[in-house]
């Protein structure tokens, strides 16, 4: 059965959770993989589809074209400026602000393609460029306070995890922000603003099916942990076969009901 | 303890004295919580409504005539361009118009506000005054708040949301200015909200309630909270205990007192 766990966003329970996780872990093989591009390859669909947690989270619908604002740049920004403050142990502001002059760097040597983030932020006035530094600092900031009291080693992830499920047309993509390793494991640390909806488990499910899938060696991660810190929530799946095998098949369904809607649209 | 008109630099005021700060507490917040959930379920039972009650800050005021004025689209679009203003104060950015500066951020952020549409169709007269009230808002902010340091970790406009009943019943809540951290062995946390109103009654409730939500978000109870009027120049502080929690959830159970006889 594939359960989730949930405790208040607290240093002492986010510690349990982390040492409490499973270490007897789901390994995905090679026919696990084939299985799954075939499953996929039954869904036909015209176009690349692309497909993460949130799809799954709102039944398969399609967000709409994607928009850069302070929003949606703080948490690239701000995970960028705790990477590097973690290694100059400056401030966060300033470790925002050179994360921001690094990407108008990019974007002004001409190495920022059009639709990346320097592109949009080489284009904002400097009164949004200051509401963008305040934004990521929020997220910075709040990001530490929810890892600072984690005793086991953690680091902030460099990037997003893909998956590309080989000749279905399709990309699988997982959120994460923090990697907690051990000896007997990673755990992976999810952070996300608002408060978990009744589908918080199966986008949780599918951030670890990708984090499984593209493991070098389909390993899964002990434990996928939400964070919700303006809730005070900590929701978890643990790295089971169950869970891993749950969440491909919410993945699948999302491509059905999004096969579906395209239809409708269509007809 | 409450201090009005703020004779010092804010932040002097919310480091305080700091070897008379209280230990951690990180045990309170259960027992908030078990007591709200208390009374959600004297109030609600067990049946679920297909509504949810969703209360803020404002709905604790909601009688007062103070909350009334500000509900004008006009003051609603002050208040967003001084909080506005305050953000980039915090954030240490450098603003050479308050008004044009934080209208160029808000539109940045939010480029459909209906808001926004109002006062494209303010007449000059309407617009300079707005503009006027900006720049003074923002001075006074200027002047009372200096640098916030870094180090003291300044996180703006902070959400926490807490559902109660099953769902039933929402807190949410918006704090403009959240200093600290909750990893030391004392209180740490201090909590500013910036109002473009004069203070009033209305204004201890306020403090009250966002002490209530960060130790239900945080789990930890938070040092002092404030509130400032850019208006006025006053600040009000209170060191947060026990006495106020309880306080701040007698507040909210007579809004659900409220909303069950209405």
């Amino acid at each position: 059965m594939s359960t989730l766990v949930q405790r208040r966003l607290t240093s002492r329970d986010l510690n349990e959770l982390i040492d409490g996780a499973p270490n007897d872990v789901a390994e995905v093989s090679d026919e696990h993989r084939v299985s799954l591009t075939s499953r996929f390859r039954a869904v036909p669909s015209s176009e690349h589809r692309r497909l993460d947690a949130w799809m799954v989270e709102q039944s398969g619908r399609s967000p709409g074209p994607f928009v850069w604002s302070p929003a949606t740049a703080r948490r690239l920004l701000g995970n960028n400026a705790l990477r590097r403050w973690s290694h100059t142990s400056d401030s966060l502001l300033n470790a925002v602000r050179d994360e921001v002059v690094d990407q108008l760097l990019r974007a002004s040597k001409g190495y920022a393609r059009a639709g990346s983030l320097g592109h949009w932020l080489a284009g904002v006035s400097h009164p949004v460029l200051g509401l963008i530094t305040a934004e990521a600092v929020n997220w910075a900031t709040q990001s530490l306070e929810c890892v600072t009291g984690v005793r086991a080693p953690w680091r902030m992830a460099a990037s997003d995890v893909y998956y590309d499920v080989a000749g279905a047309r399709t990309t699988l993509r997982g959120r994460r922000d923090v990697i907690v390793e051990s000896p007997e494991g990673r755990v992976i640390v999810r952070i996300r603003s608002g408060q978990p909806g009744k589908s918080a488990g199966p986008g949780l499910r599918s951030d670890l099916v990708v984090e499984t899938l593209a493991h070098p060696s389909g390993l899964a991660p002990r434990r996928y942990l939400g964070l919700w810190p303006d809730a005070g929530l900590i929701l978890g799946v643990d790295g089971t076969m169950e869970n891993v095998r749950a969440g491909a098949r919410d993945f699948l369904r999302a491509a059905v009901a999004q096969r579906r809607l395209t239809l409708t649209r269509a007809a | 303890m409450l201090s009005e008109p703020a004779p010092e630099l804010v932040t002097e005021v919310l480091r305080g004295d700091r070897a008379r700060r209280p230990r951690r507490d990180d045990a309170t917040a259960a027992g908030l919580r078990a007591l709200l959930e208390d009374h959600v379920f004297s109030v609600f039972g067990a049946r679920r409504d297909e509504s949810t009650v969703v209360i803020s800050s404002a709905t604790l005021n909601a009688s007062g005539s103070v909350q009334e004025l500000s509900h004008s689209p006009l003051s609603r679009a002050r208040g967003i361009l001084v909080s506005t203003a305050f953000r980039l104060l915090v954030a240490q950015v450098h603003v050479t118009d308050p008004f044009e500066d934080s209208l160029s951020a808000w539109r940045g952020e939010h480029p459909h506000d209906d808001l926004l549409d109002s006062l494209a169709h303010l007449d000059d007269d309407q617009r300079a005054r707005l503009c006027a009230d900006v720049a003074s808002h923002f001075a006074t902010l200027k002047r009372a708040m200096g640098t916030i340091p870094s180090s003291w970790r300044p996180r703006t406009s902070q959400r926490a949301r807490q559902s109660f009943g099953g769902g039933t019943v929402y807190l949410r809540d918006v704090v403009d200015l959240v200093v600290g951290t909750t990893h030391l062995d004392v209180a740490n946390v201090a909590l500013v909200d910036i109002t473009t109103s004069p203070l009033g009654p209305g204004s201890e409730r306020t403090m009250r309630y966002h002490a209530l939500m960060q130790t239900l978000r945080s789990s930890v109870v938070p040092l002092r909270t404030s509130i400032f009027s850019s208006a006025t120049g006053e600040l009000w502080t209170l060191d947060v205990d026990h006495e106020v929690l309880i306080r701040a959830v007698e507040d909210v159970t007579r809004v659900l007192d409220r909303w069950e006889s209405s």
